[in-house]
Order: structure tokens, then sequence, then C-alpha cells
């Protein structure tokens, strides 16, 4: 516990002292922000207080922003040889990448933090439905409990950054965008199993308010899935 | 405390340690020698586990690298060849980061610190970022993260690459003061640096251990045969005639110089006296006379060519 805290904490102070951190947050406060105030459906007089049309594009905006911050977490530990020192401390390797996707996590939970302005400024002016609110954070925070394991086993896969980057994101924005898009032309079952990899779609359903068991298992179990294929990749050093 | 038992390891089909074996015993420092790419690092790396051997077995301090790896983690203090460090961090930073991987809590932390920080000279730079530290500092920074937990071996791989003069001196009289409390197994590619530290000295060449002993039994392993030096004035003729019937002498190789003979003589016994002795019979006058010892040089060199052979 203390050893995956220990690694969590690095992460974290890491991530402060790089400017990718402080570009990503600045970059996803500013395509939020750009969202609410040109967006004519969002805060626009008459019209629901709801922040479904603020958020609409966010995953996509994440599948950039997400692979950008959990790029360097285990590459940069390769190409700056840390990782041995690292594997050469007792600490299994499960810890190490527990405790960096944690750390990711939580800075991504301060960059959806800086968004609940959006809701308060609702309050202040209009009257949102807080559960259908509740709702789109859970959303918003599975949305990154998935995109972030999937980005960190980008990054266990090479030692170079950009590249864990563009293993991160190409992927992501390709499932993201193409399979929101076939699943408005597709029909019969081929729309029903192309739905169930809709994260558009299943972000909608929160966005909307719905809390949805599948959505949840959903998230949660492909996150469960990369997380451990993270550890195999950290692990094959053993056995390659 | 550290114990090899035909130790291998393949990367594909490419052999990097071919079967070696070796102890270290409490309390000693053996330096690990070889040229670059001979399975040093290899080696090292399976008995710090961070990779497992491919066949074989190594215990470090009782435990077997393999089957439990965290416990010989626990009790080994290393640092890797390039001394990879976090340049973000400050040395103190990462001191308690290392510490609390180490599961040390904050007063253990805080005395290891204090310790190793007057140990490895670093008190000037504990608040500095490492990135900003020269190569000698980020070294002793290194060190200093080995050292945190009073490990029972401490295991080092080529820990004076790369600084200058001064500071290899005082890291290897810094070695030389915890080899009293650690035994030592560091690497290396320098031979005077060996010499110079180590109890005994295991030379590795191409995955495989080919001699292993104190510096003076490596040397006396050399063949018995000298290189004299002399320079004799005198007829030359007569000069190398008489030479060459002394006693001990194998060969002689004569170049004049002017109305001196340079001597070029492989010999075995007490050569240069018996020269001495001739030249003052004769009275011919004698400007140099020296006889060249093997060095740990010489045996490595040899070593190397007999294993290529």
């Amino acid at each position: 516990m203390r050893t995956t805290c220990a690694i969590m904490q690095r992460e974290l102070l890491s991530l402060f002292c790089s400017p990718i951190g402080y570009i990503v947050l600045a970059g996803f406060w500013l395509v939020t922000g750009a969202m609410a105030v040109f967006n004519a459906d969002a805060f626009g007089p008459g019209k629901p207080a709801t922040l479904r049309d603020i958020f609409m594009w966010t995953p996509f905006v994440l599948t950039i922003i997400i692979p950008a911050m959990s790029m360097r977490t285990i590459s940069e530990e390769y190409r700056s040889g840390t990782f041995e020192t690292l594997m050469t401390a007792p600490v299994s390797d499960g810890q190490v990448v527990l405790g960096k996707f944690l750390a990711t996590l939580v800075f991504y939970g301060m960059m959806i933090a800086g968004t609940l302005i959006y809701p308060i400024l609702m309050e202040v002016f209009g009257n949102p439905d807080w559960g259908e609110v509740l709702a789109l954070y859970v959303g918003l925070i599975l949305l990154g409990v998935t995109f972030t394991a999937f980005s960190m086993f980008a990054s266990s896969l090479t030692r170079d950054q950009a590249v864990a980057w563009i293993l991160g994101a190409m992927p992501l924005m390709l499932l993201v965008l193409s399979v929101y898009n076939l699943a408005r032309v597709l029909e019969g079952w081929q729309r029903e199993v192309i739905q169930q990899v809709n994260i558009m779609g299943r972000f909608s359903a929160f966005a909307r308010g719905q809390l949805a068991t599948d959505d949840v298992v959903f998230f949660l179990a492909s996150a469960a899935l990369f997380l451990f294929l993270t550890v195999k990749v950290v692990e094959s050093r053993r056995w390659r | 405390m550290i114990e090899v038992r035909n130790l291998s390891k393949y990367f594909g089909s490419r052999c990097a340690v071919n079967g070696i074996s070796f102890t270290v015993e409490p309390d000693t420092i053996v330096g690990f020698l070889g040229p670059n790419g001979a399975g040093k690092t290899t080696a090292i790396r399976i008995l710090t586990g961070y990779m497992p051997p491919t066949s074989g077995t190594a215990k470090v301090a009782g435990y077997d690298v393999f089957a439990e790896s965290l416990a010989v983690r626990r009790v080994v203090g290393y640092l890797p060849e390039s001394n990879p460090l976090y340049p973000e961090m400050r040395v103190r930073e990462y001191l308690h980061f290392r510490g609390k991987l180490r599961g040390m809590d904050r007063p253990q932390r805080a005395a290891a610190i204090a310790r190793v920080v007057e140990r490895c000279w670093l008190n000037e730079a504990i608040d500095r970022p490492i990135g900003q530290l020269s190569k000698g500092y980020r070294q002793r920074v290194g060190l200093a993260d080995a050292l945190l937990h009073s490990p029972k071996v401490l295991i080092l791989d080529e820990p004076t690459v790369g600084l200058d003069p001064s500071q290899v001196r005082e890291t290897r009289s810094l070695l030389r003061e915890l080899a009293m409390d650690h035994p030592i197994l560091f690497s290396s590619h320098t031979l005077s640096e060996v010499q110079a530290i180590c109890h005994r000295i295991l030379i590795i060449h191409e995955g495989r251990i080919i001699a292993s002993g104190t510096v003076d039994e490596l040397t006396s392993q050399l063949s018995d045969q000298r290189r004299v030096c002399a320079e004799i004035k005198g007829p030359q003729q007569e000069v190398v005639g008489a030479v060459q019937k002394l006693d001990g002498v194998v060969g002689v190789n004569a170049t004049p110089d002017g109305s001196w003979t340079r001597l070029n003589i492989t010999a075995r016994g007490n050569v240069p006296g018996a020269v001495a002795d001739l030249a003052l019979a004769r009275g011919w006058a004698v400007r140099e006379l020296r006889q060249e010892t093997a060095s740990l040089e010489d045996f490595f060199v040899k070593a190397i060519v007999d294993a290529r052979k």
C-alpha cells in the first residue's frame, strides 16, 4: 500500500513538473470553455439547464488529452533507465502499474473538477437537474478510467513518448469517431454489435442522466483488461 | 553472500552469460572485470532480480534470485550502470521516495537519509534538483540510494565511469570504507581500478569466467618469463654473445644505438644481476638496466587472447 502510494506521489510530482501536465490542463479547459461559449444550445437564454451540450464532444477531446497525460508514465521509465532502479527495488510490477494509474487518474480528476464551474454557473442562473449532473460526472470519470488504462498500455509498449501518444490516441480516436458514425448508418444485428463498443453512445447515456449497469461494467471491465495487459507487458522483460 | 552456480542467460539465440559460477565471501570486494559486452551487466541484472536467468541458480544472502526475487531486492543495494535518476526530483525527495519503496517509515527514512548523505558527501546537494547536479554528484546520489536501507550486499555496475580523476579517487576510497561492513561486487572495464581496490577479481569474457583469483595469484599465473631491457657500451657482437651465454637468458634481440647496444632480453630468474656482473667484469658501461614485471594488464590481455583461440 505504502509502495503504491509512493509511486503515485512521485508520478504526480513529475506530472506537475513537466510542461505536458499544464498544456493538457489548459487545452482541456480551453476546449470545454469554447464549447460552453460558442455552442448556442448551452447557456442560451431559455435553453434547458443541462451540461449535455458542453460535454457532447468530450469523449473525442479526451482521446487526444488522456494519451498525452499518460504517454510518459511507463515509456519515460524505459527511456531514462529508471525502470531498472524501480524494478530492482522490492516492488511488484502490479504495484508500479497501479501507482502510476492512480496518479494519472488523480490528475484527470483535478482536470475534470475544473469544469464544475459550469454546473455551479447553471445553479446560479437556472435550475439544473443535479441527478443528471452527477450521472454525467460519473460518466466522465469512467471514461477517464478506461482511456487512462488503454493509454498506459500504449505507453508500456514503447520507450518513445511520441510513439506512446500515437499508439494511445489513434485507436481511441478511430474507435470513438468511426463507431459513432457506423452506429448511425448500420442496421440490424450489425448495429447491435457495434453499439456495444459505441463509447459516444454510452457516454451520452450518462449525459442524459442514465446510470446503467452495463455501461459501468463496460468501462470498468475494459479498464481492468488494459491494466492487466500493461502489467503483463511490464512483466514480459522476464520471459523475453 | 553471493553464490552463483552455472548461470546462463540467452537473449533469443544470443548467449550473454554462459554457465558462470562464483562466490563472493562476506567483507570482500570482488571486481568483475571484462571488456565491454562481455556479459557483466547481464550477470549483475540477474543477481539483482531485474531479469531471471535462462538456466542455473544464483543466491544472494541466502535467497534465490528467481524464487525469492523480492527478498533479494530487499537486501541488495544496487547501482545500475548508467545510474538512472529522476531529473525533476530533488535529492531529498528522491531518497525519501526510494525509502518508501523499501517500506521504511518517516523516522527510519530521516535517520537513513542523514546517514547516507553524510557518508556520500551529499550535504550541499541535498535540496537541489537532480537534473542540475554534476555527474559526480549524481553518482553519489545513486550510491546513497544503494546504501539507504543498509543492504547486506552491494552490487555496483561500473561505479566510476564518467567521473573525473579526483571523483574516481573519492569513490574508490568510499568503496574501500564500505567494504568493511558489506561485501561488494562491482564491475569495471578499467584494470587499474580493479587492481586498486579489489580483494578478488573475476575476469569475464564472452559470457564466461576465464580467470579468477587475487591480483597476485593472477599475475603469477602468467608465464614466469620476464622482459629485461639493457643498454651497454661495448663491441656489439661480443656483448650479445656474452649475454646469450648467461644463465636464464632465453633470447636476445640487439639493436645498435651509436656506440651503445640496446638489448631486449627474454629471461627467467635474476638476469639483471647477471648482466650487471658481466658488464662490470668486462669493463663495459651500462646506462640502462631494468626488468619489466608482469602486470594485471598483461594477464588480462593474455587471458582474452587465449580465450579467443
